[in-house]
């Protein structure tokens, strides 16, 4: 089958060249270089229609934009950051570090690998010229709750077809991820040593492979509800709106963990290294995590605590999502722990992994104070909502993504980035992140609403100062750019071991990774978390 | 293990992971009929709930009480629809026939049909008021600008519980596209 073709990839010993070595890639490093990059540029397009928003937002009443063009920046910017940088970029990092991390010499499938990289820039050509057409893009939120999206335009349709491609991708992604993990270990490479970062990869692969469908069907119906006359959304036919948030949470709460299980495996890598001690509680984090996504499908009308559930289903829900908050607790125990007594120091990836423990924490504390029904009920659809979720995703996916990069920057490239630049893009960030969100809380307590382009009077000093605070997070994402830009071409040479505490198997291969990594499986004999004891036989191209 | 038994193991365990895939797209259109039937075991959602006639004897109802009944209608916007309660409220006893009256007009050139869904206030309410006829147990054809009176026949369960001393209920009228009546 020609999709299965690790055993015939090394025979390459050159790379190949020019653009068909991109179009044509089977290299796991080179795709994994292709979905960074990609999730990269969807942050900035993300990112610059989050800075639209704050622009509108920065006065009360209207000044930039249409009420119609803001509602389709709100849903875009949800839409592109969560399915066009986030996801990709995690799933990037699972095809450049876990070949490395656990001694296979490629993905499993590497044309399948290929193939889901390269459905992704259709989709995002999709989503992004949606603002060109009539009627112009998606608005109803990045949830796309009918009957909202039973009545827009043209736009609407290309959003749902490029979910159904990007969904597409993530399944094959997955199921690439899955394999690679559980077939193609290195001898001695036990599932209970493997490194977090596989366990978190593996088990959110799995999440995605459960639930990604689901969106695809429930967008589908909301597609033939659109076009074929169904009546699934339709009150009127005999339908019911309220199923549509039913099918669209049962994806939704598992989606939440699939942008954070990868974001705790990472740091669940750089703790240790720099804190050169090894990491605490390995087995109950390998369980944390799991029971985390087995209970992550059990909770999701916690979304939807004011369509009128009845109270049993409502304190069901409620105290399932409370649980939740016990595994997640344990994972931020035992960073700490690990952290506790160890010779700490902190370069760039730490940095950024300690500013996620803190700031991941507060969003899961939020969390916790919205999982309350009666409290729920007043919050939902405010700004504290807001508040919430970018304190998980932004503080907490991103900057565990920032700290993986200068993590494994120097393996990567076999160049140091700029530290200076590095620290200093840390503090920026950590700074106008705060001064971004923060705000937002008592925004949210005093009952602004979200998704809405004007505000009352009384809202002002804190929109404007959140206004400042997002451009200038915006502005300091530019210093990673010029780091990583100037670093490749003029960066100082990576020692083979850069850091210290780190001991893991991508750490035992020459720098940079040789193109053709682990043609042969080394025997290893590993510890908890991947730590490698001792290793003989690798053999690389 | 050889490369060969690898490359197998592989296309067996994408193949499983593929059905598991597969199977998901059809749970997402399975959870359709799965939530209907959950509720009706469950009875956790009374609205739909189907009545069950008892025998009655043996059984004690509580006495009546009085209950404020208010009647509301919307229509979203741009349905051609005008719906309005000809009584706004009306002071009711729990166990007694009430009947009132909705307007209901096409304000359109064309001949539509609608359908209007009710729903309660508190939502607690919902299971205790029994509708005897209603204009929503079916849809309802109307000519270019025509204008309907139909009546709403109920009665409150005896065994509502006292707490609850006001009901609203709104019904909001929905367009039936042509051809799907």
């Amino acid at each position: 089958m020609a999709m299965t073709d690790v055993q015939q990839a090394p025979a390459h010993h050159h790379k190949p060249s020019g653009w068909s070595r991109w179009l044509m890639a089977t290299n796991h490093k080179d795709i994994g270089s292709l979905y960074l990059w990609f999730s990269f540029i969807m942050f900035l397009s993300g990112g610059v229609m989050a800075l639209c928003i704050r622009a509108e937002l920065f006065r009360p009443g209207l000044q930039f934009f249409a009420p119609e063009l803001f509602n389709q920046f709100t849903t875009l910017h949800g839409l592109v950051m969560v399915f066009g940088a986030i996801m990709p970029a995690f799933t990037g990092l699972a095809n450049w570090m876990l070949p490395l991390m656990i001694g296979a010499p490629d993905m499993a499938f590497a044309r399948m690998n290929n193939w889901s990289f390269w459905l992704l820039p259709p989709a995002a050509a999709l989503l992004m010229l949606s603002f060109l057409v009539p009627g112009g893009a998606a608005a109803a939120g990045w949830t796309l709750y009918a009957p909202l999206s039973t009545q827009m335009g043209i736009g609407m349709d290309m959003t749902i077809f490029a979910i159904h491609i990007m969904g597409v991708s993530s399944v094959m992604g997955s199921i690439n991820i899955i394999v690679t993990i559980l077939n193609l270990r290195a001898p001695g490479m036990d599932l209970m040593k493997m490194p977090m970062f596989a366990w978190a990869s593996l088990i959110t692969a799995f999440l995605i492979i459960a639930v990604m469908p689901v969106l695809a069907g429930v967008v589908t119906m909301v597609l033939t509800d659109r076009h074929f006359g169904t009546h699934f959304f339709n009150a009127a036919g005999g339908g019911d709106p309220i199923l549509y948030q039913h099918i669209f949470w049962f994806f939704g709460h598992p989606e939440v963990y699939i942008m954070a299980l990868p974001a705790f495996g990472i740091i669940s890598q750089v703790i240790p290294t720099f804190s050169r001690k090894p990491l605490f509680g390995y087995t109950s984090m390998v369980y944390a995590t799991s029971s985390i996504g087995v209970l992550s499908f059990i909770v999701w009308a916690h979304h939807m605590f004011v369509t009128g559930l009845p109270a049993t289903v409502q304190l069901f829900f409620m105290y399932a999502t409370m649980l939740i908050a016990v595994p997640t607790g344990v994972k931020v125990f035992n960073w700490i722990a690990t952290m506790w007594e160890g010779a700490m120091t902190f370069e760039t990836p730490m940095l950024f992994a300690i500013g996620f423990i803190l700031l991941f924490t507060i969003g899961g504390l939020s969390g916790v104070t919205l999982s309350v029904a009666a409290l729920d009920i007043q919050l939902h659809g405010t700004y504290y909502v807001v508040a919430h979720f970018h304190y998980v995703l932004v503080a907490g996916a991103l900057f565990s993504l920032f700290s993986a990069m200068y993590y494994w920057f120097p393996k990567m490239t076999g160049r140091m980035y700029n530290e200076r630049l590095g620290k200093f893009h840390f503090w920026w960030s950590m700074v106008w992140f705060n001064v971004t969100f923060f705000p937002m809380h008592f925004l949210g307590l005093a009952g602004m609403p979200r998704r809405i382009p004007d505000y009352a009077l009384q809202f002002t000093e804190f929109n404007s100062i959140a206004s400042v605070g997002a451009f200038c997070f915006g502005l300091g994402q530019l210093i990673f750019l010029y780091n990583i830009l100037t670093s490749l071409k003029n960066g100082k040479p990576a020692p083979a071991l850069p850091w210290e505490g780190a001991d893991t198997l991508e750490w035992k291969i020459p720098t940079p990774a040789p193109y053709h990594s682990f043609v042969e499986a080394p025997q290893v004999e590993a510890d908890h978390n991947g730590s490698i004891v001792s290793m003989h036989g690798d053999k690389h191209h | 293990m050889g490369a060969q038994r690898t490359q197998l193991a592989n296309q067996r365990m994408l193949a499983k992971l593929g059905v598991i895939a597969i199977a998901m797209f059809g749970f997402a259109y399975a959870l359709i009929p799965l939530y209907r039937v959950v509720c009706e075991v469950t009875g956790i959602n009374q609205v739909v709930k189907a009545d069950e006639v008892e025998s009655g004897a043996g059984t004690e109802l509580p006495p009546p009480f009085a209950v404020t009944m208010d009647f509301d209608a919307s229509v979203q916007a741009g349905l051609p629809w005008e719906v309005r309660p000809v009584t706004r409220t009306v002071q009711v006893r729990t166990g007694e026939f009430i009947r009132v009256d909705y307007d209901i007009t096409n304000r359109s050139d064309r001949e539509v049909t609608g359908q209007a869904i009710p729903r309660y206030l508190p939502g607690a309410a919902g299971e205790y008021v029994k509708k005897l006829d209603c204009f929503c147990f079916r849809q309802q054809r109307f000519k270019p600008h025509e204008t309907r009176r139909f009546p709403v026949v109920f009665v409150i369960d005896r065994r509502m519980p006292a707490s609850i001393a006001s009901i609203t209920l709104s019904y909001t009228v929905f367009d039936v596209p042509a051809g799907r009546t």
